[in-house]
């Protein structure tokens, strides 16, 4: 007889370990993958450094220089490739479950649901992405730690804030994905998954005061309040490279909005999930 | 308490009318005609623990519906069913620890890596102690002679091996109730025989409860003493496989052997002639007949031997599924269109 319920973290690491085991089977198309993520950042950065001889700075006054931007692009890319490691293959894998009735066996474990389709697989490969998202970071940061005028100063307080909030962007991009591909029960197939990361990923992957001048307004609105994927970057970015000040209060606004907005959407998301459990009706045998 | 109790279940669900051709496809954007399909229609059943019951229906009669009910892998449209006092399709994790479902055309196992993998898995997922896991498999693997294929990937095995492995996989908890949706389904003789002798083995041993659906009568004459037939989502049967005979079938097949020299011509007065294939003549005739025919028959001809049987269980169970197919055709058909 089976004992009591399961550690969730050995499941989690049983995953990670299978996962690891498999993408090294394959070890071409893994050690592949790896060196086109690394491409793909090392050509981010060279289009921003053309960028940043023609302008010191991403519009008057924004206060994102050269290096503070090379934060927020590593920001960006710390959050992103944590979403590909641990969900975007799950999330993609969700819908075709949906759509062949596997997801039968995932409905027979003694387990959460959510949590069994969430980390089945880990796509070790788009480590590479976060190993130059750290790299970059650092760099960037031992820049304006250490320029002449103005030097940035990083306590650990900011750190742990930079860290958590990072956290918080990886669990709204989740949220996102894990109701999109939830739909799937009721549509029956939903392939917009890679469509809709490109989309918002491409919102998210720019500092806020790009969009407060004419119809950048609504858009700001709408990604902020609505489906608040502004936050996700901006936010912890803006708390390494520009700190925020007690002065400046719709900094610290957009902090706490950042943390309601987490919450919200972790909560929209299970609520989804659960919903759309609840219509599964599997498919023929 | 019984381990299963159903009563008056029923699953229907609306299935999209896909029209042919390009019109039809372009006006399903934006109106579409659906036919509501009643899986399963108020199946009343019990089953007591230890039982070994099959399931037996042709395509589309509702038996997989019914075992994913039990699983709690859908909800029903109607009635009730308890698993071991658990309601199924509130799919908590004291149910879910208890059970296992085994589907030959579904596969469970990660397909790029070793079973092994998978198992060490299912040992995290239901918890199952270390030594009693190790025991388990080894006992498992014996059994099922896969021993030496357990570092092999998954999609590398043949299909009987795999069905092996999907089989350990849901044992390795040490069930005490097994759903079994076609185990044996495109598997050659030998692999077929070789799961046919583990689950008599691993059932009689453990006293597990088995629910079997197949199309196959050798599992089921094999392993099952209790037969349900179930078709066009209604339970036709329950009882056990040699009743169904008696049951569905109203005649006996005689074979004569005749002595040299007897004309076969005149035989077909006694009954419908199946076959001649001289010495040998096989009637069909209607069981109530049986004794007068054969005496009419020992008196008119010199006969060096006769058998009278039954009907092969498989002639009378494909009688019984036609039967219920020309009620079903047409029969209370709902349809709706929706946007």
């Amino acid at each position: 007889m089976a004992q009591r319920r399961p550690s969730y973290l050995r499941v989690f690491l049983t995953f990670a370990r299978n996962s690891l085991v498999r993408d090294t089977m394959f070890r071409t198309n893994f050690l592949l993958q790896c060196i086109s993520s690394a491409g793909w950042t090392l050509m981010n950065v060279g289009f921003y450094l053309i960028v940043f001889q023609h302008t010191p700075l991403i519009g008057p006054e924004s206060g994102w220089g050269k290096y503070e931007f090379f934060v927020f692009l590593a920001t960006t890319w710390l959050i992103n490739s944590l979403v590909q490691t641990f969900f975007m293959t799950n999330a993609d894998d969700y819908s075709e479950l949906i759509r062949t009735g596997n997801l039968d066996f995932v409905l027979l474990k003694p387990i959460d649901t959510q949590f069994l389709v969430s980390f089945q697989k880990m796509d070790w490969s788009s480590l590479s992405t976060f190993t130059a998202g750290v790299i970059l970071l650092v760099v960037a940061l031992w820049q304006l730690t250490t320029r002449p005028v103005h030097p940035l100063s990083i306590s650990p307080w900011m750190v742990g804030l930079y860290l958590f909030y990072l956290c918080c962007g990886v669990a709204i991009f989740y949220s996102l994905m894990i109701s999109l591909a939830s739909t799937s029960i009721w549509l029956g197939r939903n392939q917009t998954l890679y469509d809709f990361w490109f989309y918002i990923t491409n919102f998210a992957r720019y500092p806020m005061e790009i969009y407060n001048r004419g119809w950048g307004v609504p858009l700001w609105g709408f990604f902020t309040f609505v489906v608040p994927v502004l936050v996700v970057v901006n936010v912890p970015a803006r708390l390494l490279a520009q700190p925020l000040h007690p002065q400046r209060s719709l900094s610290w606004q957009l902090a706490c909005f950042a943390l309601l907005a987490t919450i919200v959407s972790l909560l929209a998301s299970r609520w989804v999930f659960q919903r759309a459990l609840l219509s599964y009706r599997s498919a023929s045998s | 308490m019984a381990t299963i109790e159903i009563e008056k279940l029923s699953k229907s669900y609306w299935v999209y009318q896909k029209q042919e051709g390009l019109r039809a496809s372009l006006r399903g954007l934006f109106r579409r005609e659906y036919r509501e399909v009643r899986a399963v229609r108020e199946v009343d059943l019990t089953v007591e623990q230890g039982e070994f019951v099959a399931f037996l229906g042709p395509n589309g009669a509702g038996k997989t519906t019914t075992l994913k009910l039990l699983s709690g892998v859908i909800s029903p449209s109607s009635g009730t069913a308890r698993v071991m006092g658990h309601v199924p399709w509130q799919r908590e994790n004291a149910y879910r620890r208890r059970f296992a479902l085994v589907m030959g055309q579904k596969n469970q196992l990660w397909w790029d890596l070793p079973a092994q993998e998978s198992f060490r898995l299912h040992q995290q997922i239901y918890r199952v102690d270390g030594q009693r896991f190790q025991q388990t498999l080894d006992e498992l693997t014996r059994l099922l002679g896969v021993t030496n294929l357990l570092h092999q990937p998954v999609r590398e095995l043949s299909l009987g091996e795999r069905m092996k492995m999907e089989l350990i996989a849901a044992l390795l908890h040490s069930p005490d109730v097994l759903f079994l949706d076609e185990p044996t389904i495109g598997l050659d003789v030998v692999a077929q025989h070789a799961i046919q002798q583990f689950l008599k083995y691993y059932q009689q041993k453990r006293r597990i409860t088995i629910l079997l659906t197949s199309h196959y009568m050798k599992d089921v004459s094999a392993l099952c003493k209790r037969v349900v037939i179930i078709a066009d989502g209604r339970l036709h049967y329950d009882g056990s496989l040699s009743g169904i005979v008696d049951r569905f079938s109203g005649h006996k097949v005689v074979t004569l052997h005749l002595a040299e020299g007897q004309a076969f011509e005149q035989l077909a007065r006694f009954g419908t002639l199946l076959e001649i294939e001289p010495p040998k003549a096989k009637l069909r005739v209607a069981r109530r007949q049986v004794p007068s025919v054969m005496a009419a028959l020992l008196s008119a001809y010199t006969v060096d031997d006769v058998a009278v049987e039954d009907p092969p269980l498989e002639d009378v169970i494909a009688e019984v599924f036609s039967r219920v197919d020309d009620v079903a055709v047409d029969h209370d058909v709902r349809q709706a269109v929706f946007p």
